[in-house]
């Protein structure tokens, strides 16, 4: 181990382009290694909460040989998704105990305002904590940008990634005379709905269930390919643009294509259709695929297929989400340094090879490098395809969004049931999105427009 | 007569534990006003300050907060009748003499619903009730019924937490109804039956008059019990689909922990407060009369 | 004499199907907890499958419900123990003495079974903060006074004025002093009385969620609020929620049953006797 950071470290300083203050770190520092780094912190104990997900499984199996090499002692506390953000805000307002913060992309804004979150800056000016081959640019511009960048300044590594990809039963396509999946949304609803919605199977799924899921793997997902959005330049509602509505309506218009009840479905049931054969259409994050290609959970087997979301009038812009993560404000001196060793072990160059392998989806392009990896990794060349061109701000990631999420997710379900209609509900959620916003003082300059 | 005692011993005596509940109980409730006066965000702690009466203003006015608060009254109206129903029916056969084993097992059987830990109960309905995987579908389908989506359909979520509570609380009614009906004087029951062959007319006439207290304290402890409910609809629909399990302490909880309103959240929890303690002092001129 | 047996079937039938309504899902939530996750997740659902015990070694183990249910333990004994120190003497109060605001006093103590624990969590939050008790036993284990305490003061009250005044008075004039009197007389006497709040009280610390889920998210965590960290809407896992909620309801139901006579009392705090 010791000796591969040596060459790369070697490799780097040889190839001498990359970062010119790196470069001199490694110049420096020639024998900087996790071990000799974490020297001091040994015995430390880093706080963390973790979700129950594949990429989180996967540096779990890892995290022995961290642990031996720097005798830091990870105490990991797995929680839903649901509770993660709750657990985290009352830990930090309370002065408690958490050391790296994880950080869904629309929390970012949130936490880094509330400075409970420290720059990566104030590690990477630390050449003994910092590894050389940290590499920055290696990580995909999209993720790293949107899931770790507030208003100019990187607090957290990208971590857990995902990008919203098409999952679908390649033999059920094929049975309706289908080679391909559908390249646009709208022809997804006007030939694939019809064709493949028979004998109790339904052609697509769109997991809406009332909590983030409904916001932004329904909500979010339909606005932007038709090239709406949340909010207009002066951040005034936009969602009663014609390019929004027609966004939104077309969600409505997907529905008879969906299985009943389609509102409650949160991730495990979406994808389970799928899994089962209920289904022959899926967009889900890329995470996802493990589940779907596993025979333990899937009955899919070699029908599993995965493309890029389909196009919209707008362009492919598919949901885009991930996890990043970084060190809290709150950790004490030893703690900071700790968990930012554990931070760049966990996203690094080195080891997105073994993560990738473990189920994991590193952010690192290096990682994806051979192309012999998408025969094993089906996903891999979608998932590339799709972090080229994306919104960082597919979801507003000021610290409003926990606010305004919930109107949406309110809304957003009262429109799919039909309780308002489609204009009515992007109205309302307009207002009371508008209301938030001014509040906190986007509208009297108090606050930077950043989202 | 009572004795009456030195101000130093009922001090040792109940100090303790006055003291106690007042640290506990009150401390918190007074910080809960002061922090219901303010704009207090969890996320926003730089714009912290005093609003006044802005939060109540906003929460009576909140159709949310009615809505939620209307659907907990709809909730009470449905199950608490079905619970007397059905509950009276089960005291009135175990009233019954005869079959004393059998009646004792039914006995011990009906305690175990209300003791169940309540986000259990949320869990299991999440289990049973699910469209595909759940065993009621399942005997509904012996039935000749088609699946039902409980826990997805707006509609059938609202009826499914109905029938939760209809299960954990009909034993509950039916023990206290019960209780109620062991207090009619045996002869003047029996003198009654002597009189006339319809179980009616009884009821109606000798025994309902007993069942009175019983009943009432059914009603106001069912009030109390579902203005509180959070963890059986928490653990099972999380106040969805959309809102339409959202009930009342579920809005709050969601108010103050997921949006961290902490401000608004206790404005509400003051108004449920008020509402409850209006409610307790009728049970308790109703119950505890003795103590007077 | 054949309708009157036919009355006794029906009866009798009568009896089984609200003994089956009220435990089929006992019966459902264990046979789950033993199925493996492809089974739990077959449709429609099996009744005769391969138990396993798998799901009970992964959540004690693994997932540590183990370490939770200790939580739980610790919390529940410790409040119901301090809730019978500091309940009874006040219920000799109640019982024996005459004073001023009794009924206030009275009324105070009786109306914290109606107040919900949503209105104290937050404020009980900020409060544990600035004391640095957050997530931590004490935490819960005061905070769960507000109606363990209500619950041992209106069953001891009760007992102790059954206990006949005559042996006070008779010990009074032998010169014993009141503490003496409640401690070696009325209290060995009210022990029926002390047992019966005692289970009472531990059954509804061990099923309280909220003030756990919103106090003790990680080091104290109860078993009731570890439950419902299995809620994640990204796979769920049958066999280890029915395994985490037969662990959790066990014990509840054992001190359920023994005191069945007397749990209706206590939820309807003496109402019904």
């Amino acid at each position: 181990m010791r000796l591969k950071l040596h060459a790369s470290t070697l490799a780097l300083a040889a190839a001498g382009l990359l970062a010119p203050g790196l470069m001199l770190t490694a110049g420096q520092a020639g024998a900087w290694s996790l071990e000799e780094a974490a020297k001091p912190f040994a015995g430390t104990e880093v706080n963390v909460l973790f979700l129950d997900r594949p990429g989180y499984n996967a540096i779990k199996q890892m995290l022995p040989e961290f642990e031996a090499a720097t005798g830091i002692k990870m105490n990991i506390t797995t929680v839903p998704y649901e509770n993660a953000l709750g657990e985290q805000v009352r830990d930090f307002v309370a002065g408690g105990d958490i050391d790296i913060a994880l950080v869904d992309l629309v929390w970012l804004g949130n936490f880094a305002e509330n400075g409970w979150i420290l720059p990566v800056e104030t590690f990477t000016s630390n050449p003994a904590l910092t590894d050389p081959d940290l590499d920055m640019a290696d990580f995909f511009p999209l993720p790293l940008k949107a899931f770790g960048e507030w208003n100019g300044t990187l607090y957290g590594l990208p971590f857990d990634n995902y990008s919203g990809l098409m999952f679908y039963n390649a033999c059920m396509l094929k049975d309706a005379g289908f080679d391909a999946p559908p390249a646009t949304w709208e022809e997804l609803k006007d030939v694939y709905g019809p064709a493949l919605t028979k004998d109790g199977k339904y052609a697509y799924a769109l997991q809406s269930k009332r909590n983030e899921t409904q916001s932004a793997d329904s909500f979010a997902r339909m606005l932007w390919p038709f090239g709406g959005s949340f909010l207009t330049a002066e951040f005034k509602s936009n969602l009663n643009s014609p390019e929004s509505q027609a966004g939104l309506q077309f969600r409505q218009d997907l529905m008879k294509y969906m299985p009943e009840g389609i509102v409650a479905y949160d991730h495990s049931e979406a994808v389970n259709a799928l899994a089962q054969g209920d289904v022959a259409m899926l967009t889900e994050w890329s995470a996802f695929y493990s589940t779907l290609a596993s025979p333990e959970t899937s009955k899919l087997g070699d029908c599993l297929a995965v493309a890029p979301e389909p196009k919209g009038p707008a362009g492919r812009k598919p949901a885009l989400g991930g996890f990043s993560l970084a060190v809290a404000t709150q950790a004490d001196e030893a703690e900071r340094a700790a968990a930012w060793l554990f931070i760049q072990w966990a996203t690094s160059k080195a080891n997105a090879g073994t993560y990738l392998e473990k189920g994991g989806v590193p952010a690192r392009q290096s990682a994806y490098a051979d192309p012999k990896l998408a025969e094993t990794y089906k996903f891999i060349p979608a998932l590339v395809e799709s972090w080229q061109d994306g919104v960082p701000e597919f979801r507003p990631r000021f610290a409003e969004w926990p606010a305004i999420t919930e109107i949406v997710q309110e809304w957003g379900t009262k429109m799919m049931l039909g309780e308002v209609s489609v204009e009515e509900g992007a109205k309302t959620i307009g207002e009371k999105m508008e209301a938030v916003l001014a509040e906190a003082g986007y509208y009297d300059g108090k606050k930077p427009l950043a989202q | 007569m009572t004795p009456k005692v030195s101000r130093l011993t009922l001090a040792a005596f109940l100090g303790p534990a006055v003291f106690a509940l007042a640290v506990v109980g009150i401390a918190p409730m007074l910080f809960a006003v002061w922090k219901s006066l303010h704009f207090f965000n969890l996320t926003k702690l730089a714009q912290q300050k005093f609003v006044g009466l802005d939060n109540y203003a906003a929460v009576l006015t909140d159709p949310v907060f009615w809505q939620a608060m209307g659907r907990t009254a709809l909730l009470f109206a449905v199950s608490v009748p079905v619970q007397i129903a059905i509950g009276l029916t089960i005291a009135l056969v175990l009233h019954r003499p005869g079959l004393t084993l059998w009646k004792t097992l039914t006995r011990l059987a009906l305690v175990l619903p209300m003791a169940t830990t309540y986000a259990v109960v949320g869990l299991l309905a999440q289990v049973m009730l699910n469209q595909k995987y759940g065993v009621i579908n399942q005997m509904l389908g012996w039935l000749g019924v088609a699946p039902i989506n409980f826990i997805g359909d707006p509609q059938n979520a609202f009826i499914a937490v109905i029938l939760w509570d209809i299960w954990q609380w009909t034993p509950f009614v039916a023990l206290v109804l019960l209780a109620g009906l062991s207090t009619v004087p045996p002869e003047i029951e029996e003198a009654a039956k002597l009189e006339t062959k319809s179980n009616w007319t009884v009821l109606r006439h000798v025994q309902l008059p007993y069942l009175i207290p019983s009943l009432v304290a059914v009603l106001i402890l069912r009030t109390a019990d579902t203005l509180k409910l959070f963890d059986m609809p928490f653990t099972m629909t999380r106040g969805g689909p959309g809102s339409a399990t959202e009930f009342i302490a579920i809005l709050i909880e969601r108010v103050g922990n997921r949006q961290f309103d902490i401000g608004m959240a206790s404005a509400q929890a003051m108004i449920m407060l008020a509402l409850t303690i209006l409610l307790a002092r009728l049970y308790i001129r109703l119950f505890y009369r003795e103590v007077r | 004499m054949s309708a009157r047996s036919r009355g006794l079937v029906t009866e009798a039938l009568l009896l089984a199907a609200i003994c089956a309504f009220c435990v089929f899902p006992f019966y459902w939530m264990v046979t789950t907890s033993l199925k493996t996750q492809v089974v739990a997740l077959q449709s429609p659902p099996a009744w005769v499958f391969a138990p396993t015990l798998a799901n009970y070694v992964e959540v004690l183990f693994e997932d540590k419900v183990g370490v939770a249910l200790v939580n739980s333990i610790i919390v529940a004994v410790s409040t119901t123990l301090l809730a019978v120190c500091l309940g009874t003497p006040a219920a000799y109060a109640l019982a024996r003495f005459e004073f001023r605001g009794k009924t206030d006093l009275w009324f105070w103590f009786i109306t914290n079974r109606f107040v919900s624990p949503v209105v104290l969590a937050f404020p009980v939050f900020l409060i544990a903060r600035d004391l640095g008790l957050r997530d931590t036993h004490l935490a819960l284990i005061l905070m769960y006074l507000t109606f363990t305490l209500p619950i041992v003061i209106w069953i001891c009250t009760d007992q102790f004025r059954s206990i006949p005044r005559e042996l006070d008075e008779a010990a009074l004039l032998e010169g014993a002093s009141q503490w003496r009197i409640f401690r070696s007389v009325c209290l060995p006497l009210a022990m029926p009385g002390v047992a019966v709040s005692s289970i009472l009280a531990f059954i509804f610390s061990w099923n309280e969620l909220l003030f756990a889920y919103i106090l003790a998210p990680k080091n104290a965590k109860t078993a009731p609020a570890m439950a419902v960290t299995f809620m994640e809407g990204y796979d769920v896992p049958y066999g280890k929620i029915m395994a985490t909620s037969t662990l959790i309801v066990i014990p509840v139901l054992i001190f359920a049953l023994l005191a069945s006579k007397h749990l209706v009392r206590g939820l309807t705090m003496g109402a019904v006797k």
